[in-house]
């Protein structure tokens, strides 16, 4: 395979091989119905169960353990499979897996205690509520979206560019997430917000920020064709609306019909036609020069002038460069009393002499004053730059929104047939089976918007799917697909469809409510059972697909960084706006820039500086998304970098050394020290096993250091011990 | 293969990269087992066994980054001599644009090196002495007139996706020689144009991700491995404090029964803890002799800093470690003064370049160690501000020696500009299908499942170049 295309490059090698070959799909269907219609045929595809219409199937067996519906459906399959859900979950691991699934933070001892005074079904579902309303909530469950939708401080690829404006974007999604926002308009605002009607100020700047989730994607900058641009930015921008949303892999259609799922190149172009309508790009001042950059708009009511009078003085500068260079040659020849130089001068640059120094009445150290007053001027506009003002990244409709012509084999310019804007035929209802959009004088992409939750006409059904699916996977820790962003045909079946498709309707009945299935899902006593390892249960079901316990979780790097930021008293739990504010418009330190993004701010780890390519360590070193691409879920792997991260990283040393600080005075003797700390950074009492070994340890580790020399040996042994707590797979794992 | 018929089992690759444990067990084997038995569970459970027959076991690749000019150093054009000065009229080469500017002559002598003649300019005079190791290519062409795209498409194939380096495959494809190393080690990497991504992993597993000691900009006598230093004085206080971790999180393994995320954290930890002293035994010069320090130029100038990441290219080569990228500065653009340029970089890499290739050779090491020399791209042979050269992807040279390379072989002839390939061309897909091809992987068969579909490093395009090899 692939040698026909090869060979044919060959023999034009210097041809530019511009083919983009994004796709190169392996596999494929035999066998029954489908080798009559290929799988790219939208119709025919209905009959895949992730296109079917939500199904409305009760639970069958009656049990005593289920207290929900969820719990139902779950004890049917157990039931099924010979299998028992295991025990509750120790109130000590549910509250802190309950404040780390809802928060991302671990609770605090008071708050630990608070919750076990009052076991009982009232208290769980009290403190559900209060967690679900606590603005940490959004910036847990935002930072979920943000894995989604790529977002980064910076461009990444080939020029990383700085996204200065991304950062409310951010803050955006955290909002809508705290404040609710129907999962429905969430989508609306994202991909139609600057055309969406506002009745304030405050709002329309809202919608338009929101918009900016179709400007955060990454994009070859430098020496590429425009038109080539164009494409690639949209099929950047389809790509992650079909995994994140549709669980979709659209992207393959762009270069020949879907190998697997039914999606016919046509369909790519019609979604494409709107997105290609759209900009996200335009001509900015960067760098010291004019660039094709992310598109900005002002914010605020006097947001677009200040904006166009911030533009305009960079524009401007080289002539005002310019005019103060020639103004000081003139100086020179006043100075030096060189009237026929000045002669000749003036004659090319009449312009360059002063206003009050022309006439030749004036006396010469007048003239030269004066003259010197204008280069002065011109200094003072160069040496004062207007601050930038309040900006967003935002799409907008093209002048002229127009239909796009598939590119054959997805190469920019060789154009097949012009496809009118639409949607997917094989999620769009039957009256309008073609999915296409009446839009005149628009990109489309409110109807675009409107279509993706359209529960009746539109993917609406698959949306719910696709988004109740995450939610149960973030709590859960697997999904009921396990690819959670592929729900084609190469994607896995679900382990409970009926399930699936009562959470999926339970969303879109309560409005699209993301805070009410969470609720829903964390109160089930499905997602109460303990983590405990059972040996039938493994034997039967190694990989717990059937939800016989609860999966333990690693600890994401935010939770591991906010978690010691907690314990050590350090945490700022206050929402921050930028933190690349300090940067240059290059985000990465290369060359003689050696500005490079900071990390030492003791705000949420979500607030830390997303710069593609330089990531902050912690994210390098652990299974963070790459956000340069839609991620649902994150990476599962071991590099050893985890573990030297834990063990030598300044940051974790140093937490430690201000946890123990916090915790020094605690306690009268060392035993309850240890107690206290313990305690504090885990919540339990350790054993007294446990103890007997950190103490021996801490006595040791203290004598080396002494004998070491080292500066307060016993501090530092003591905060080696909480370092060594940090690093127990009790604290980096979840039950 | 065809094209279209995907094993939709589990395969061993399969469970290695979505069971955690893959990695974990195997650490975790080492450590309970010594070395001897973590080798055999590390060969035994490698996702890929070699597909074909493998000629070489290493890849170390020696990064010229800017784009050295090939009509400078490896690609003579007297024709640019008889008419610089001259407008290259774009029929000359066979390309649309009327003119394509004004041609520059090339101030350095070529001559035929070695029993093989191989053709080389004066600036290499101790690199000419090995002309009969080398396998030159004159046709490489790939695409990206900036630097950024240009070195994704080099290390990754690719530029508006982010896909794994070419180094991620090889781990991926071969597994670890050493336990104690990653099989990806990039010296000295580029921050920019691409930065971390010429050595990522993309979508495959992390552990395939490169290691980087320092970045271009830092000599590398003073580079580090992020972390990799002890946060406390002594190794034995640290081999403590890990003895009470691990000795807490084998009780809380016993205490639930299975678990692959405790099994994993636990050889991690190990891991990490003999990188620690595997790495800067390999990373000091302690244990060379006076004449190698000489022979690669260290501790003189301008050959010191090549010369020491040559040597530590070496050290890594010699200790398993399956590709090696070594990267100089961004220091071979040369928009102008391509003559300056050319003769500061040149006596930069000339010397060190030599003393490892015949380092390798005294080893042993040579004939199953594939070395790489090239850049992002060429040089136009048009001028650029009178006395420079721009960005020229449509035609270059690299060479190659060792790993069952032809010696003596030049293959492939651009036009007499130097402008584009004219026989044999080889574009980037193709050099990476013959780098794997090299190792013993089938570049359409190493593939990884990922969103939906199988991804390759060629993407669907590129063809081995067999006559390159012996």
């Amino acid at each position: 395979m692939g040698s026909t295309k090869a060979s044919m490059v060959h023999r034009n090698p210097w041809l530019s091989l511009a083919v983009y070959s994004v796709c190169w799909c392996v596999g494929g269907f035999k066998g029954g119905a489908e080798e009559t219609l290929p799988p790219s045929d939208p119709v025919a595809g209905r009959s895949h169960w992730a296109f079917q219409p939500l199904s409305n199937l009760a639970p069958v067996h009656r049990s005593s353990w289920a207290t929900s519906s969820i719990d139902r459906y779950i004890f049917d399959q157990l039931n099924d499979a010979g299998l028992r859900p295991s025990g509750d979950a120790a109130p000590r691991d549910l509250v802190r897996r309950l404040y780390v699934q809802l928060t991302g933070l671990p609770p605090t001892i008071d708050q630990v205690d608070e919750y076990l005074s009052s076991v009982n079904a009232d208290a769980t579902g009290r403190l559900v509520d209060s967690l679900i309303h606590s603005p940490h909530f959004g910036e847990r469950w935002g930072r979920h979206w943000l894995d989604l939708a790529r977002y980064a401080d910076s461009n990444g690829l080939d020029e990383n560019f700085l996204f200065r404006e991304a950062w409310r974007y951010r803050n955006w999604v955290i909002d809508a997430v705290n404040s609710d926002v129907g999962y429905d308009r969430f989508l609306l605002e994202q991909i139609a917000g600057d055309l969406l009607p506002y009745e304030t100020i405050e709002q329309r700047d809202r919608q338009r920020i929101a918009s900016g989730f179709l400007v955060v994607g990454p994009k070859v900058l430098l020496g590429v064709n425009t038109e080539r641009q164009r494409m690639d930015v949209a099929d950047e921008q389809l790509d992650t609306i079909g995994r994140a949303v549709l669980g979709m892999t659209v992207g393959c259609a762009r270069c020949h019909d879907h190998k697997f799922d039914p999606i016919p190149t046509a369909d790519y172009y019609a979604l494409a036609g709107i997105l290609t309508s759209t900009q996200v790009m335009e001509q900015r001042y960067m760098l010291g020069q004019q660039r094709r950059m992310e598109r900005l708009v002002g914010l605020g009511v006097e947001g677009a002038a200040r904006d166009a009078a911030y533009e305009k003085y960079w524009r401007e500068l080289p002539k005002v460069k310019q005019a103060k260079t020639r103004a000081e040659s003139v100086l020179e020849f006043l100075e030096k009393d060189d009237e026929a130089g000045l002669k000749e001068y003036l004659m090319k640059h009449p312009e360059a002499l002063a206003a009050g120094a022309k006439e030749s009445k004036v006396e010469r150290n007048q003239r030269i004053e004066i003259q010197k007053a204008a280069v002065a001027s011109f200094q003072a506009i160069i040496k004062n730059p207007p601050p930038i003002p309040p900006r967003a990244m935002i799409a907008s409709d093209i002048d002229q929104p127009r239909d796009e012509a598939i590119r054959r084999s997805g190469v920019f310019d060789r154009k097949g047939a012009v496809v009118p804007r639409g949607f997917l035929q094989v999620v769009s209802s039957s009256h309008s089976a073609k999915g296409t959009l009446d839009v005149k004088g628009e990109s489309g992409r409110q109807e675009l918007g409107e279509w993706l939750t359209d529960e009746h006409r539109g993917a609406g059904h698959l949306a719910a799917r696709v988004m109740a699916n995450r939610i149960w996977y973030h709590l859960m820790g697997s999904g009921l697909v396990n690819t959670v962003d592929n729900f084609g045909r190469t994607g896995v079946v679900p382990s409970h469809p009926e399930l699936l498709d009562y959470l999926a309707r339970r969303l879109i009945e309560s409005g699209w409510s993301v805070k009410g299935l969470v609720r829903e899902i964390a109160l089930s006593r499905t997602f109460r059972q303990s983590a405990a390892y059972d040996e039938e249960g493994f034997e039967k079901d190694p990989g717990n697909r059937l939800y016989w316990r609860a999966n333990r979780r690693r600890l994401e790097p935010e939770v591991l960084r906010d978690s010691m930021l907690l314990v050590s008293g350090e945490l700022d739990r206050n929402p921050m706006k930028s933190s690349v504010w300090y940067l240059g418009d290059q985000a990465t330190a290369v060359g003689a820039n050696k500005n490079r993004r900071r990390t030492n701010f003791y705000a949420r780890s979500l607030y830390l500086p997303m710069i593609r390519n330089d990531l902050p360590e912690l994210f390098d070193a652990f299974d963070f998304s790459d956000p340069h691409a839609t991620t649902g879920a994150r990476p599962k792997t071991l590099a050893p970098s985890r573990a030297l991260f834990i063990l030598n990283d300044e940051l974790v040393t140093e937490l430690a050394e201000k946890t123990v600080r916090k915790h020094w005075d605690n306690g009268s003797s060392a035993e309850e020290r240890f107690k206290g700390l313990f305690k504090s950074v885990l919540g339990v009492k350790p054993s007294e096993e446990e103890q007997t070994r950190f103490l021996a340890f801490i006595r040791s580790a203290e004598q080396r250091l002494r004998a070491e020399g080292a500066e307060d040996p016993e501090r530092s042994a003591w905060a080696l011990a909480c370092q060594s707590i940090f690093a127990m797979s009790r604290f980096q794992l979840l039950n | 293969m065809s094209c279209h018929q995907f094993n939709r089992e589990m395969s061993r690759r399969g469970m290695l990269r979505s069971a955690a444990g893959g990695f974990g067990q195997l650490a975790l084997a080492a450590m309970l087992g010594g070395t001897g038995r973590a080798r055999a569970a590390t060969q035994s459970s490698g996702p890929w066994r070699p597909h074909l027959k493998a000629r070489a076991k290493r890849i170390i690749f020696l990064f010229m980054w800017g784009g050295p000019s090939h009509v400078e150093l490896l690609d003579p054009k007297p024709e640019l001599n008889r008419l610089a000065g001259k407008a290259l009229l774009g029929s000359n080469v066979g390309v649309k644009k009327k003119e394509l500017g004004t041609i520059l002559g090339c101030p350095f002598k070529f001559g035929q090196h070695g029993a093989s003649g191989v053709w080389m300019s004066e600036l290499f005079p101790e690199l000419a002495r090995h002309a009969d190791k080398l396998c030159v290519v004159r046709s490489v062409h790939t695409e990206g007139q900036a630097h950024g795209e240009a070195l994704l498409r080099l290390h990754t194939g690719q530029a508006n996706l982010v896909r794994p380096s070419v180094g991620a495959w090889v781990s991926y494809g071969l597994g670890k020689e050493n336990e104690n190393l990653p099989a990806f080690v990039t010296v000295s990497p580029p921050r920019g144009h691409g930065g971390v991504q010429n050595y990522g992993s993309a979508f495959l597993p992390s552990i395939h991700q490169g290691m980087a000691i320092g970045s271009a900009e830092i000599p590398i006598a003073k580079a580090t491995i992020p972390n990799l230093e002890r946060s406390v004085a002594t190794s034995a206080l640290q081999r403590d404090q890990l003895d009470l971790i691990q000795s807490l999180n084998r009780d809380h393994l016993k205490a639930v029964g299975k678990d692959q995320d405790i099994e994993g954290l636990i050889g991690n930890y190990e891991l990490a803890f003999r990188m620690q002293s595997t790495m800067p035994s390999l990373m000091g010069l302690e244990r060379e002799s006076k004449q190698t320090l000489e022979r690669y130029g260290v501790d003189v100038e301008p050959t010191n800093n090549f010369g020491r990441q040559c040597l530590l290219a070496r050290n890594l080569a010699e200790s398993g470690v399956r590709y090696i990228q070594v990267s100089t500065n961004y220091t071979w653009d040369h928009h102008t003064k391509v003559e300056e340029g050319l003769i500061k970089e040149s006596a930069k890499v000339d010397r060190p370049i030599a003393a490892l290739l015949e380092d390798l050779e005294q080893r042993g090491l040579l004939e199953d160690t594939l070395v790489l020399w090239g850049g992002e791209f060429g040089r136009t042979p048009t001028a650029e501000n009178g006395n420079g050269r721009n960005h020229h992807p449509q035609g270059f040279s690299v060479w190659m020696a060792g790993g069952g390379v032809q010696p003596g072989l030049t293959y492939g002839t651009t036009d007499d500009f130097g402008y584009r390939p004219v026989s044999q061309p080889v574009h980037m897909h193709d050099l990476h299908a013959t780098l794997l091809y090299a190792l013993g992987l089938d570049h359409e068969r190493l593939t990884y499942r990922h969103a939906g579909r199988d991804f390759r490093l060629t993407d669907v395009f590129g063809n081995v170049v067999h006559d390159l090899f012996a």
